[in-house]
């Protein structure tokens, strides 16, 4: 069970009202996309789920317990500045594993390191930094690191968001199949985006946040079977239904918002 | 091949070397001659090592300077006798007391590194922790950060006259100015550097649970390090700085001594071996520390 329920919260940034009252519940295994235009706050919610921030009021648990900051049963990637650009792609996931599996031998998390880069295809790039690798490639590591873990929960900020459309296809492909690998013990995954394609064919729901304050403005359930595979889904009904209704509220929102003379871009998108 | 021997470089190499064959009353200048034909090969071996045509013309310019620095001041002191006979002696004779001289200025460097680095080495194993910590815990920082205003800028060599009368030895007054010196660009830069780590690296710093030693030695330390080095070069320059002032104190030996001794006695033949020797001392200090730079920041190309 990594059930996580978010009940009644608010986020206040000095005056500035980011979240309101954002009650939700995602059951164990279930893949989440916070869907929403820029400066709704997704991003807040994602920080307060990896305790980075904390609510100003209401609270979120996971398996009943409430989270009070960072833990290790959450693994997180960024959109960019996961990896320390001063640690081979091994040193950054032997950090995590040194955190995580306390007492190992060094040569044994190097070896557990090695074995999740392969996970991603990227075996040979071990002894590489950061900086010697596509963004691409970097988001994989990443995705690797957060893997290694082995936490229940992952929570990722617009992971693919600075990728060109290829590699972007590519990492949804491969975010999906390791997710689905072990069916018994899935993940509960939390994925934010912006990309409407995106959430309809990662999640099992998407909820969609709106603008000013930042509140959940619906919950669609995907049913789509899984494994989606792209091509096939892009031509299918529910999948053509379920976008032109997730793609006409954003916009809805995002006019309303525009009439109201409002800057939609620049508010607060990230803190 | 035309190329090259139409071009400026090779033009002023055969121009003074017509210049030093001429015969004249002094005999043929040998040191000289020797030192023109290195100047030479170096900037040929140079250009044909270089990688772009930027590198290469610039190979070639910096021996059309030497070049000429070199023309005149054979051609205004030995040849035409143009300028002061005892401010600025010939350029053989000046390179012939090098020679002679080196052994005495070694010995006397190995005081002054000796003086540099005790206060270097202090100041980097102060500043450096100090300024980690200043930088990452924020009450510190709003604490020391107007005494740091206030103190930085204070140019060390003021302190002379309280180092001399406080410490029981010229010895210890010098390293304590370099140690001055080199405490704030350190410390400044160290801070400025904790400040400067992108606080996406911090956030994902955070997510790991890392114990607060963890995070300052693998996140905080490295992520400074672009600036801290920054910090130290410009340290090592204000330290070489000081020490020639402090050698001013009351040293018997060093390279600073070197200079002031000889100005005192007028002895200016000596003076420009001196200020030479420096040169090259100062060349090879900042050479050393741009290796160490660029083998720590490997990461950020």
């Amino acid at each position: 069970m990594h059930e996580i329920a978010i009940n009644n919260v608010s986020y206040a940034y000095g005056s500035h009202e980011v979240l309101r009252d954002v009650t939700f519940t995602a059951e164990a295994g279930e893949f989440i996309c916070l869907l929403g235009p820029s400066g709704c706050g997704k991003s807040t919610l994602l920080r307060l789920l990896a305790g980075l921030d904390l609510p100003t009021s209401g609270g979120i648990t996971l398996d009943s317990t409430p989270i009070t900051g960072p833990g290790l049963d959450r693994g997180v990637v960024f959109q960019d500045y996961s990896l320390f650009p001063w640690m081979t792609t091994g040193q950054n996931i032997v950090l995590a594993l040194e955190q995580a599996f306390p007492g190992k031998k060094k040569s044994e998390y190097r070896e557990i390191a090695q074995g999740y880069l392969e996970m991603v295809g990227l075996g040979s790039a071990v002894d590489k930094l950061p900086g010697q690798l596509s963004g691409g490639m970097r988001q994989r590591v990443a995705i690797a690191r957060a893997f290694s873990i082995n936490a229940p929960v992952l929570l990722m900020d617009e992971p693919f968001g600075a990728l060109d459309a290829i590699t972007r296809a590519r990492l949804q492909d491969l975010l999906l199949t390791l997710w689905q690998q072990n069916a018994g013990e899935r993940k509960t995954v939390f994925f934010v985006t912006h990309d409407v394609e995106e959430a309809i064919l990662l999640a099992s729901r998407v909820v969609v946040l709106g603008l000013n304050p930042g509140a959940i403005r619906g919950v669609f359930t995907v049913e789509l079977p899984r494994p989606r595979v792209r091509q096939e889904l892009y031509l299918k009904e529910p999948f053509l239904v379920l976008r032109d209704r997730l793609v006409t509220l954003l916009h809805e929102n995002i006019l309303s918002e525009l009439e109201a003379g409002e800057t939609v871009a620049s508010v607060g998108e990230g803190i | 091949m035309k190329n090259y021997l139409l071009n400026l470089q090779t033009l002023l190499f055969v121009t003074l070397l017509a210049a030093l064959l001429w015969p004249s009353a002094g005999g043929t200048p040998r040191y000289l001659l020797v030192l023109v034909i290195i100047v030479e090969l170096t900037a040929l071996l140079r250009s044909r090592l270089a990688q772009s045509a930027a590198t290469r013309q610039g190979a070639r310019d910096v021996a059309s300077i030497v070049f000429l620095v070199l023309l005149f001041w054979q051609l205004a002191t030995a040849r035409f006798g143009l300028l002061d006979k005892m401010l600025f002696p010939n350029p053989e004779s000046v390179l012939r007391m090098f020679v002679t001289e080196l052994p005495d200025m070694l010995k006397g460097l190995i005081n002054s590194l000796i003086l540099l680095a005790s206060g270097f080495s202090l100041a980097l194993g102060t500043a450096l922790p100090l300024g980690l910590l200043v930088g990452w815990r924020s009450r510190l920082f709003h604490a020391v950060n107007p005494f740091t205003k206030v103190m930085g800028p204070i140019p060390p060599i003021v302190y002379i006259p309280y180092a001399i009368a406080l410490l029981p030895s010229f010895r210890s007054a010098s390293i304590f100015i370099i140690f001055i010196g080199a405490f704030w660009p350190i410390f400044i830069n160290t801070v400025n550097g904790v400040f400067d780590i992108p606080k996406g690296l911090l956030d994902s710093a955070r997510v790991l649970n890392l114990k607060e030693r963890t995070l300052l030695w693998r996140v905080i330390l490295p992520g400074a390090m672009p600036s801290i080095c920054t910090g130290s070069t410009l340290g090592l320059l204000f330290s070489f700085v000081l020490l020639a002032a402090a050698e001013l104190i009351g040293a018997n030996s060093g390279i600073g001594w070197y200079v002031k001794n000889f100005a005192d006695f007028a002895d200016y033949q000596r003076v420009i071996v001196g200020i030479i020797f420096i040169g090259i001392v100062v060349t090879t200090l900042t050479w050393g520390t741009e290796r160490v730079e660029k083998r720590l920041l490997r990461w950020r190309n």
